[in-house]
């Protein structure tokens, strides 16, 4: 008996040790590790998609402007078969009116890992059977096995950051602007790069990723979600021929589909609004903001929490968030922010 | 299965808990399904599964008939059947290229335009060492050691035991069947033991083993870029790389083994701090030494040649020097086994064959001259300077031998050799030039560090029981003691993503 209990004191200790090893070699500076940061059932709103969503919403500027506040669920090049698994992550620990999906990486090939987004997204959540069911669910449509268990454990991968560590991993990192990610420089982009949507040509999804969305609205509507889909304004040629299939797919399961590609009331500046062809800078995403966040005032009942002094932090944020853009740009947000509301 | 695979540490949960769990007359049956599935697991396949009843079945078969004609020439006559028997297949299968290098060179030599390409046959796992534990086995009934194992199953146990089929050591019959078959009860102690040698093994091998192999790997990979200092920094460390991996694994064997409550024979005593090549010998693979030494050179010895050789040179020589002739020559066989042992090229036959011959042969020689050299200059060879000049004058014979051992042909072993002669020592001290390989001084921090601690624990091991020492410190001291030892192998192990997986360099041989 007396063995029994030192034995597990020893393991208690050694796996308290090693939980903080792990907290102290690798960060996890991620919308999704914020997201867990945030109180429990304070989401109005829970936003899943990859780098387009936490550089594309300000959430701080949507709370600025409704009162409803919006947690992340987004990575680099997060993989569109995550969703269910995030999905299934947020409920755990809030209760949101609202899911917005963004449906852009719907289309990637299924049988190519791209680790980078993967491990970020799979190492951002915590240690659970719901990551498990993630990882192998990846591992159905690859042949990349070689470093199964370093997806189980991410440790295998961070362990030798020892050599980078500094005071920074001593510090708890600040959960910077609620999720949102701003990208201040232009780039003047070709608008004949857009997808013309008015293209009668349609191209199939690959079965297998046809069968990860329609798992994905089978989940939806088993759990009777509220979800609203999402296309980002930016979508190449290439790869718009295939959303004429998705959007049906959806549109066939009784769901919304915001398609900003195809709205004839939203425009961006090419020459102004883009960081790169890819993301909306600052500006842009001031204009997709404050479109997205009255759609959604205006169809969705969404609460607004101004004068709670329990989400005073949004208004931090917010602040915060006006400061270091007037640092890093010279600019008042204000003007920026009156600007864009006569664009829209 | 790599013994640091995850793959291998859950088999070994399962075989650990259902080995304790069944009934206790159940317990061997559960070490021999586990050691069939090791056996299996990488390469089950009809060849693979035939070669291991083969080798079973013949010494089974011949086993029982060297005892019931004991005493008889039948008895020697099965005795030579069966182990050549088993010594054919193995020579078959692991040393095929040597005689197909050997007859092609033999072609050009007499001009004859003919060249066999190499021949890759699908051996099991552990096939040498499985087959020279068999041959000591029927050795032994021959010789009257013990009785033959009457239960095939038994047998086919002792044969495939599962921690030793990577790296060994080798196990005697004699010395491992009564551990081997017994009951053996959950045991707390044991169970703290083997896992602290289990994390000593992993130590070794993920944090020193792995990581210098780095530069090892760098500097022989590319040795025409590199001369001198970086070629002898290189050929010290592959025999530290060596020595790591191979007791590393044979640690995690020995903890494995303890755990279960079975002993298995050292096979390491502090190698590097040895004074003579032939004490060296005395410490390094020492299971594989006694094996040679009771199987090969003590027969040889007594052999009516090496006698009548003795009798021969004894008209020649003074009687002290003609008893050496046969020594000698049963040595340089013994030697040249051992190279062909550890995979039949010639750059193992030299590193570690013919090359440890000759510095054993001159230190016999020459002893006695540097003892009256030392006399007559009146040097104190008890001081321990004079030493530390002798584990380091053995370290370096043992590390240019080596560099035939690690080098992928003779033409590239000489041609590394070529390269050392050029000084540039400020490589050591010029704060850039040793990062250029792979490892970076945070690296080298580390290894210097784990280097040291290697070598204090080797030193202390030679005074005392190590682990028991530590058990009997009290808790504190102790579990800070395994924290850091555990949790250096977690943060400064070379495992995961951006290393390779460890590989064990005696699991070849």
């Amino acid at each position: 008996m007396k063995r029994a209990l030192k034995s597990l004191i020893f393991i208690v200790i050694l796996g308290s040790l090693f939980w903080i090893l792990c907290n102290l070699l690798w960060l996890r500076p991620t919308s999704i590790s914020f997201f867990y940061d945030e109180p429990k059932n304070s989401l109005d709103v829970v936003y899943i998609g990859s780098s387009n969503a936490y550089v594309h919403f300000n959430t701080t500027l949507a709370y600025q402007e409704y009162g409803f506040t919006t947690g992340m669920l987004s990575n680099d090049s997060q993989p569109f078969i995550a969703t269910k698994y995030l999905l299934k992550e947020a409920a755990k620990y809030q209760k949101p009116s609202l899911y917005i999906i963004d449906i852009m990486r719907v289309v990637d090939n299924l049988n190519i890992v791209d680790e980078g987004g993967l491990r970020k997204t799979i190492d951002s959540m915590k240690f659970s059977q719901n990551r498990i069911d993630l990882i192998n669910e990846v591992f159905q449509y690859t042949d990349a096995e070689e470093d199964y268990p370093n997806f189980y454990f991410s440790f295998l991968n961070y362990h030798n950051s020892w050599k980078n560590i500094t005071v920074a991993n001593f510090i708890k990192v600040n959960h910077l602007y609620k999720g949102y990610y701003f990208l201040s420089k232009s780039a003047e982009i070709d608008p004949q790069t857009k997808y013309p949507w008015n293209s009668e040509e349609v191209k199939e999804l690959a079965p297998e990723n046809e069968k990860v969305l329609k798992d994905l609205i089978k989940y939806i509507k088993d759990n009777d979600l509220e979800v609203l889909f999402v296309i980002p304004e930016r979508v190449y040629k290439d790869g718009g021929i295939y959303y004429n299939q998705v959007i049906s797919i959806i549109e066939e399961n009784d769901l919304k589909v915001l398609n900003f590609a195809n709205l004839p009331d939203f425009q961006i500046d090419f020459a102004h609004d883009l960081y790169n062809p890819s993301h909306l800078n600052v500006y842009g995403a001031t204009k997709y903001t404050l479109y997205l966040s009255r759609y959604l005032k205006e169809n969705y009942d969404l609460k607004s929490h101004f004068g709670d002094e329990l989400y005073s932090s949004w208004s931090e944020e917010y602040n915060r968030f006006k400061k270091d853009f007037k640092t890093i740009t010279g600019k008042k947000f204000d003007d920026v922010l009156t600007e864009c509301k006569e664009a829209i | 299965m790599l013994l640091t695979s995850f793959s291998f540490w859950l088999f070994l949960a399962i075989t650990l808990i259902i080995y304790f769990i069944v009934p206790k007359k159940m317990q061997w049956v559960i070490l021999l399904i586990s050691s069939l599935v090791f056996l299996f697991y990488d390469n089950f396949h009809l060849s693979t599964v035939l070669q291991a009843l083969f080798i079973l079945l013949i010494t089974y078969i011949g086993s029982q008939k060297i005892y019931e004609y004991q005493g008889t020439k039948k008895s020697k006559v099965y005795l030579l059947l069966s182990t050549l028997t088993i010594l054919g297949l193995l020579v078959y299968l692991k040393y095929s290229n040597l005689f197909l290098v050997i007859f092609n060179h033999f072609c050009n030599l007499v001009h004859i335009n003919h060249h066999f390409g190499m021949v890759y046959h699908n051996t099991l796992v552990g096939i040498s060492y499985f087959s020279l534990i068999m041959i000591s086995y029927l050795l032994d009934i021959y010789h009257g050691a013990h009785k033959p194992q009457k239960n095939i199953f038994k047998l086919a146990l002792f044969m495939s035991y599962f921690p030793i089929l990577t790296t060994g050591p080798f196990i005697r019959y004699e010395n491992v069947n009564d551990e081997l078959y017994d009951k053996h009860k959950f045991n707390y102690h044991n169970l703290c033991m083997g896992l602290l040698r289990i994390a000593w093994g992993l130590f070794k091998v993920l944090v020193i083993s792995q990581r210098i192999a780095i530069f090892v790997d760098g500097v022989y990979g590319n040795y025409m870029q590199f001369n001198g200092f970086y070629i002898v920094l290189a050929a010290m460390f592959f025999v530290i790389q060596l020595y790591t991996n191979f007791s590393g694994s044979i640690d995690i064997i020995m903890g494995v083994s303890e755990i279960m409550g079975i002993t298995l024979p050292e096979n390491f005593q502090a190698p590097f701090f040895s004074k003579t090549i032939t004490e060296f010998w005395r410490r390094w693979h020492i299971t594989l030494g006694t094996f040679l030494k009771d199987y090969i050179f003590y027969p040889l010895m007594k052999s009516d040649f090496m006698q009548g050789l003795n009798r021969k040179a004894q008209k020649f020589l003074s009687k002290k020097q003609a008893k050496k002739i046969p020594l000698y020559f049963s040595m340089l066989i013994m030697w040249i086994l051992i190279g062909i042992w550890h995979g039949g090229a010639f750059t193992y036959i030299i590193g570690s064959g013919l090359l440890q011959f000759i510095f054993i042969f001159l230190e016999d020689i020459l002893t006695p001259v540097s003892q009256k050299i030392n006399k007559r200059l009146g040097i104190n060879t008890e001081t321990f300077g004079y030493k530390l000049y002798q584990v380091i004058r053995t370290f370096m014979l043992f590390s240019f031998a080596m560099i035939f051992f690690r080098a992928n042909s003779l033409k590239e072993a000489f041609g590394i050799i070529q390269n050392i002669f050029v000084w540039n020592p400020w490589i050591l001290l010029d704060n850039t030039s040793l990062y250029l390989v792979g490892l970076d001084m945070l690296d080298f921090r580390v290894l210097i560090i784990a280097l040291i601690v290697l070598f204090g624990v080797d030193y202390l091991s030679l005074k005392m029981n190590v682990r028991e020492k530590l058990f009997a410190q009290n808790i504190v001291f102790r579990w800070t003691v395994i924290y850091l030892l555990l949790f250096a192998i977690i943060i400064f192990g070379c495992y995961g993503e951006g290393f390779n997986p460890a590989t064990f360099i005696y699991r070849q041989f």
